[in-house]
This record gives structure tokens, sequence and C-alpha cells, in this order.
């Protein structure tokens, strides 16, 4: 892959022609003050540029140098650039808090308060994500000139792309999250029946050898049963709870996700294809042409038509009166 | 991977090394090179926002952003540069051309860069278009004319050969190496551009081109079309060269407006880099790609259902989470199968099957008389088209050119009897342009006893497909230059240079145009070898319709040079 760098060879054409005339130099000057009077005004105002003109201080560059400010537009795509940025980040935060949440504890409070924290940042991901997608809409709705507007299209796209990717990434970590802890539930009611069972049997065993002694012993649950059992009810609850909102968001990110894949471009598809956007311009300009053309044509007609129209009625209305003027004549 | 990647390792150092919104500002060969190897996706990912033509007239300011000019080094791109530069719309420019730069060249944008836009002038060698990893074409516009002779019209073919050499210069730049430069003996053009090729390498650009050597030097063959007339004339079996030659394939892009009846999909793309069903299919033959699609059908078809019963909300998360894959993989499958379908309807109607075997027999073996009465007998069957008979007579003719000229002369007549839409003297004009005495090589293997043994031999040993048995000319020459035994009488060198051994770098030229039956040829064959390494280019990728357009149009130079 050789390249060969022809820039110092260009620079020096460049500055020695610049040397040979300066006459041209100072018209092009001029030129720009004459940017500088006119341009934020009129050209600024027509495009929805805020054109600023600055001189250079350095005075590197003679003249005047005019800077393009961006259009308001592209704030809005580095808004969801940086959004996206913060999701980057919270995700890295969550996951672990996942791998957390998942180490067995012995400590109630503690857990408890991870799970709300985790709870919290997925709600806060879907939230920002949710945020981004519709400032991705908002893209595109003010229009603009026709270049301005595929502009906005592509970028809309490329972002659209990245939030894809993000999501898709999100969604597989919850997915992971809610599996290992279902999992786990499972296991531990598991645990919490055979221990369960393995109470009752002892319970049952000892109040048998009681029974001998005394005939009218109930053989239900003692205390520290039921205080195991009502613990473990409120637990599964809680971890029903945790599921359906993991759901939930999954079911958000999916809506999203459909949203998102209208923006996306397929690869490997035509769509993909850079010479066939570039003729869909051309041609979609060619065609806008054509149909100027045509509908101003139909207009014409329709005048001629109109025209023809009003003096048939004339006539019909002339001959009318002719008649009635011979008749009542 | 090395052409396709050549390409798109410069469309990405040209763009990664900017930062910020970016335009991309080409011309229409630089599009076609750029939309080979790379996509609209891969460039958004680079902030390519927006791709612009070097002749766009659009005139509004959009300073935020900085214009990527990749161009050819061109006198038109020169005009479009004075316009572009005259009154610059964007922030910066950097200039990137795809070739060699003259001083004056570079002069002159000094000269028009007169509010300083622009930020780099640079040399980035990709000039060629990357079809596929072996194989590069140049698309170069009006391609009959290496048919005509040289001191005809100067002015018209000196363009011509100029593109060539700039295309086959890049790709010796794009590969970093120097070659050694063989040509075909009996074309004047090939000689031609061979030696003002060499003159380039080894004379003007001698620093340019001075790249660590290897052992044994790679070679450039440049070969003539005309050497090998035949393989064009076939109908093809296998898939990229038969949707090329059936319907056709501009650029890996396929046209099916006027063949689908399904609305949607009317153009698809073929390429071997992205689409991996195409890759592991593109040299099967029609069979096993029938087999191919059906299994990839089937698979579609369990997914499909599996996707269609959503009971739970697992289920929903599964289907959104394979959501992009599925719909990616549906739209490949319809379009394989839009293919398939078109395909297999031709060749239904058109009698193909019965067409191609006589073919075959033509190019590969069968004696005069058989050939005759298998000809007359295509030649009654409903359904051929005109393009198939003369085809058929164009194959008997270049076989049996010495053999009985009233019997071609017969042929001939048939076919005017026949209200033929092309003119029946394109057969003579055939003959003129590739008869056997300005053919080089060896084509129907005919020429010494030795091959006519081996042809024997394989001839003994049957063949697996009757319709594939034909193998291009490049494929004996790959076998001879693999062994070290390419004719020097054939194929002189340019200069006195000399090569011993086994070349590891291969490039061979076909002035005239590739087709895919040999790009398959050398695909199959680096597959084979991995020490040598052989890309494939041409001036343009040929189909029958298209090799016969140029005959057509060199008949017409040379009836109007007559008058």
């Amino acid at each position: 892959m050789a390249t060969r760098n022809r820039t110092a060879l260009f620079r020096k054409y460049r500055t020695a022609l610049q040397q040979v005339r300066p006459a041209s130099a100072s018209t092009s000057a001029q030129g720009a003050v004459v940017e500088l009077s006119n341009a934020p005004l009129l050209r600024g105002a027509a495009s929805g540029y805020n054109r600023l003109s600055t001189v250079d201080v350095d005075g590197s560059r003679e003249g005047v140098v005019s800077v393009g400010l961006p259009p308001p537009w592209v704030d809005v795509s580095e808004e969801v650039a940086i959004d996206m940025q913060k999701i980057r980040s919270k995700m890295g935060e969550l996951a672990k808090a996942h791998a957390r949440a998942l180490m067995p504890t012995f400590d109630d409070i503690k857990g408890k308060g991870q799970e709300h924290n985790i709870e919290l940042m997925s709600q806060d991901i879907t939230r920002l994500l949710k945020k981004c997608e519709q400032k991705l809409r908002q893209l595109s709705q003010d229009r603009g000139h026709s270049e301005d507007m595929k502009l906005r299209v592509n970028v809309q796209r490329s972002l659209a792309t990245d939030l894809q990717t993000l999501s898709v990434e999100f969604r597989k970590h919850q997915k992971g999250y809610l599996q290992r802890l279902q999992q786990q539930q499972q296991q531990e009611l598991t645990v919490l029946v055979l221990s369960f069972l393995a109470l009752q049997r002892a319970s049952i065993t000892a109040s048998y050898e009681r029974g001998k002694e005394d005939e009218f012993y109930d053989p239900g649950f003692n205390e520290q049963q039921m205080s195991r059992l009502k613990k473990a009810e409120v637990l599964s609850e809680e971890r029903e709870k945790e599921v359906q909102q993991i759901m939930e968001s999954v079911n958000d990110l999916a809506q999203i996700m459909k949203d998102l894949s209208t923006l996306v471009i397929d690869q490997g598809t035509i769509v993909d294809r850079i010479d066939y956007n570039v003729q869909q311009v051309a041609t979609s300009i060619e065609q806008g042409v054509r149909e100027l053309e045509q509908a101003e044509r139909t207009q014409k007609k329709g005048d001629m038509v109109f025209c023809v129209m009003v003096l048939i009625a004339l006539c019909v209305f002339m001959i009318c009166v002719l008649i009635f003027k011979k008749l009542v004549l | 991977m090395v052409l396709v990647a050549a390409v798109r390792d410069y469309v990405s150092k040209m763009l990664s090394d900017i930062a910020g919104m970016k335009v991309f500002v080409l011309d229409a060969q630089t599009l076609a090179i750029v939309s080979v190897a790379t996509s609209q996706s891969e460039l958004l990912q680079k902030e390519v926002f927006l791709v612009e033509k070097a002749e766009s007239t659009s005139s509004e300011p959009m300073t935020h952003l900085k214009a990527v000019c990749f161009l050819r080094p061109t006198a038109e791109n020169m005009q479009n540069l004075k316009e572009i530069l005259g009154q610059p719309r964007f922030g910066e420019y950097h200039l990137f051309f795809s070739n060699i730069l003259k001083t004056n060249f570079v002069q002159n944008l000094a000269d028009f860069d007169q509010h300083e836009a622009v930020q780099q002038v640079q040399e980035f060698y990709a000039d060629f278009i990357a079809l596929d990893p072996y194989h590069f074409t140049l698309n170069t516009p009006s391609n009959h004319l290496y048919m005509v002779p040289l001191l005809f019209d100067p002015t018209k073919i000196q363009p011509l050969c100029e593109r060539i050499i700039e295309g086959v210069s890049s790709v010796f730049l794009a590969l970093k190496k120097r070659p050694v430069i063989r040509y075909s003996r009996n074309s004047e053009i090939a000689r031609r551009i061979a030696q003002d090729a060499a003159r380039l390498m080894y004379e003007q650009e001698a620093a340019l081109f001075d790249f660590r050597r290897t052992e044994v030097l790679p070679l450039l063959l440049i070969i003539d079309r005309r050497d090998d007339p035949v393989t064009p004339l076939l109908n093809q079996w296998t898939y990229q060269a038969m949707v090329h030659e059936l319907i056709g394939i501009q650029d890996n892009k396929v046209d099916l407006r006027e063949y689908s009846r399904v609305p949607k999909d009317q153009q698809v793309v073929l390429s071997s880099e992205q689409d991996p069903f195409f890759r592991s299919n593109m040299f099967e033959n029609f069979g096993d790609l029938g087999m191919n699609v059906k299994k990839m059908v089937d698979t579609f078809q369990s997914q499909h259902k599996s996707n269609q019963n959503i009971q739970s909300l697992e289920d929903m998360a599964r289907f959104v989470e394979n959501y992009p894959e599925f719909r990616k993989m549906q739209g490949n499958v319809s379009k394989h199968v839009a293919l398939m379908t078109e395909m297999s309807r031709l060749v239904d109607e058109r009698k193909l099957m019965s067409v191609s075997q006589a073919e075959q027999e033509l190019a590969c073996h069968s004696s005069q008389a058989a050939a005759l009465d298998e000809l007359n007998v295509q030649w009654e069957l409903p359904g051929v088209t005109d393009d198939e008979k003369l085809r058929l007579a164009m194959l008997y003719a270049l076989r049996y050119e010495r053999e009985n000229p009233q019997q071609l002369q017969e042929l001939v007549d048939r076919l005017n009897a026949g209200r033929s839409k092309y003119n029946s003297n394109l057969l003579y004009s055939l003959l003129k342009q590739a008869g056997e005495e300005k053919r080089t090589g060896d084509l129907f293997s005919n020429r010494d006893l030795f091959n006519r043994a081996r042809t024997m031999a394989r001839g003994l040993k049957g063949v697996e497909n009757v319709y594939t048995q034909h193998q291009p000319l490049v494929f004996h020459l790959i076998e001879s230059i693999a062994k070290g035994r390419l004719k020097d009488a054939d194929y002189p060198f340019v200069g006195n240079h000399a090569q011993q051994g086994k070349p590891q770098d291969v490039v061979i030229f076909i002035i005239g145009g590739t087709t895919y039956a040999e790009s398959r040829v050398v695909a199959l064959q680096n597959a084979a070898n991995p020490g040598t390494r052989v890309l494939l280019g041409g001036t343009v990728v040929h189909n029958s319709k298209s090799f016969l357009r140029d005959l057509e149009e060199v008949q017409r130079v040379g009836r109007a040079s007559i008058y």
C-alpha cells in the first residue's frame, strides 16, 4: 500500500504563486471583507447558518477568514453522542453491580440496597436510551435544503446504528441477569422446600415420640417454621416483582429496537451501496425537475381550459339572449 | 482478500486521519472504486455524512464539514477542482489522487487554491475496481478500440492505453512490487502497453517503484482478449459467471428491473465480501447451487416458524434479539431465490442445456463432421435464439477455420437467411480479429504433438461435468507459469529481463476484458496452490453480449474508415 505525499511540493508552488501575484491576493482579501458585511445577513438568514467572520490574529494568513458555525442540529447530534457515552459508562457500572448482586450474601439489608440500586440504574439507562431515540427523531424533523437534509439523515443513521448496538448489548445484559436470577430463585426455593420438609419430618418424629406421652398434640407448624415460611414468601414475592420489572424494561427496549430498525441501514443490501445512494439523489432531483415541468404544463393547460370554458359559456349565453330577443320580437 | 483489502485500507487511511464531520467528493470512476470495496454504513462509521460527485453544481456553503476528495488525475477533474477551489464551500480540503501526479498538475492545483483551503495533496494508488479479492477491472469506456490498429486513430487509442497503464501500475504500487513484464507476441497493443509500463516503472518513476526486492521478481503478463475469443462466447454454468451471462453484473450490482416480477428488490448486490452465501457458492455449478439455495430456504423456514409462535415474553425477547439477523437473512434468501428463478426460466426458454453441451463439444473435442451435425441439430431446435446460433457458428468457425471454407460460407448464408439482428459478417470480422494467425498461445491445444496427446489423454479419462469441461486459456497460462514453462517465443520479456524459477506474485492483465469464468479459474488456482498468488485484471468484464457488441463496434469503425 504505497502512498506519496505531495503536500510539500504543492505548498511550495502555492507560496511561490502567491508571491507572484500580490494584486490578486489583495482583491481576494477585499472580497472576504465584503463577505464580512454582507454574508451574515443574507446568506446566514437564508440557510440557517450563523456565519461569523473574524480577523485571524496570528497573521499567518492574510485578510479575513470566515468561520461557519454549524447549524443547530449538530448540537443535537452531539448531545446524543454524549448521552450514549453516558449509557456506556453506566452499563459498565451495572454489569459490576449485577455481578455483586448474584454473589450469595448473608446480609439482608445490604442485599436490598443493592437490588434497589440495580433497579435505579437500569431504569436510568432505559430512560437515557429513550431520550436518545427521541432526540434522534428530532434530527430529521425541521426541513432544510436538500443537501443539509441528506446530511442529517446520514448522521441520524449513523447514530441510530450505534444506538441499536448499544441497546442490544444492554438487553443481552439484562436477559443474562434475569436468567441467572431465576435460576438462583429456583435453587433457593428447592433449598427452602427441602429444609422445610426436613424440619417437618423432624417435628413429626418428635411429636410421635411425644405423642406417646400426650395424645392431643397438634402436629402443625411450630412458630419457627411459620416465620421461615413467611420470610420465604416475602422473598419470592420480591423476586417476582424484580423479574417483572426487568421484563418490562426488556419490552421497552424491544419497542425502541423496532423504532430504530426503520432508521438503520441493512448491511450488504443495495441501500448500503455508496454509488446507489449517489445515483438515487441524482434521479430524485431529475424526477423533481420533471414533475415541476409537468406541473407547469398542467397549470398552463388548466388556464387554457378555463378560458375555453368561459368562452363557450359566453357563447351559449349569447345564443340564449339572441333566441330570447327573437322570441320577444 | 488482496485487492479489495488494499482499496479498503486506502479509503480508511484517507478518512480516519481527519477528525470531524466529512464529505466525500468522488468522480464517476472513483465512485465505482470505493463502492465495490466499502459500504455506506462503513463510511458513516468514519463520520462521512455526505457523498458528493466532483461535478456537482450545488452551491450551499457548509463550512462545518471537511471535504475529502478522492479523484483520478484527469483533465475533467482539473476543471472541476478549479471550480470547487474557486469558491470553497467546505471548511477544509484534503485532496487524494488515485495515481501519479505530473508536476504541472500540482502546479495548476496550487494556482487554483487562492483561498488556501487545501490542507494536503496525496497520491493513494487505488486506481482499479476490485470486484473480488483476485479480480479487478478498469471499466474503460469505448473498450472496442483495442482491436483497432494503433496508428489508425491515435487520439482515441491513446487515452485507452494510458488508462490501462495507470490501472496496472497502481495495482503494483498498492502491492508494493515492481514486476518484470511479459506480453503476448502477436498483439500490437499488448506490446505497446508492456513497453510503456516498463518505461514508467524502470525509468520515469524508478524511485517510486523501488521497493524491497524479492528473490524471484513478480510477473506482469499482458495478453490480448483475442488470444482467447472462445471463453466469452460460451454459456456459463457457475453462479457468478452465469448471472453475468444471463442477466448482467455491473460493479457487483445486478439490475433485475426488467426481469423480476417482484416489485421489491429491483437491484441487488452480489459481493463476495459482504454476502457469505454468495462467497461460498459463487463458483458452484448450477445444480449444486440449486441444492444449496434449497438448504438455505429450509433453514430460513424453520427459523421463520420458530419466530411465528411467540407466546411468552421470553419468546418475544428472543425474537427481537434475532430480529436484525432475521431480516438480513430474509433479504439474502429472497435475493438468491429471485436470481435462481430468473436464471432457470431463461435456461428453459432458450434451451441452454442442449445448446451449451454443443458449445462445449465444439470448444473441447469432436471431429469436424460431428461438430457440423451437432450444430445443425441445435439450429433446428425451437426456442434457440439468433444469438445462440451465431455463437455456435463462431465457435465452429474459430475451430475449423482452415478446414472447409465453403462450409463456412454456407453457414454464413444460412445465418443471413434467418434475419439475424446481428450482421452476419461479424463472423468473418471475428476471424479477421482473432483468427488462428492472430492468436498467441495454443488455444485449442492442437498445435504441437505433446498438447494433442494431453488432450487425448484427458478425453479418455472422461469428464465430470459436460457443461464445464472447457478451460480458458488463462488456466493453461497459469499452469505453465507455475511450472516455469511459459514460452519465451510466445510471451517475450520487455527489456533484458529474464525469469528463473516460479514467481510468487503474478498479475495477468487481459486487454479487451476478462470473464467471470477466468476469474473463477484464478480463484480456484489460488486456493489450490498457496505458493503463487495470481491476480486477474482486464479493461472490462465481458459476457457474450458485450463481446459481440465490441466486435460490431470495431466493424463499424472499420467500415467508416473505408468510405
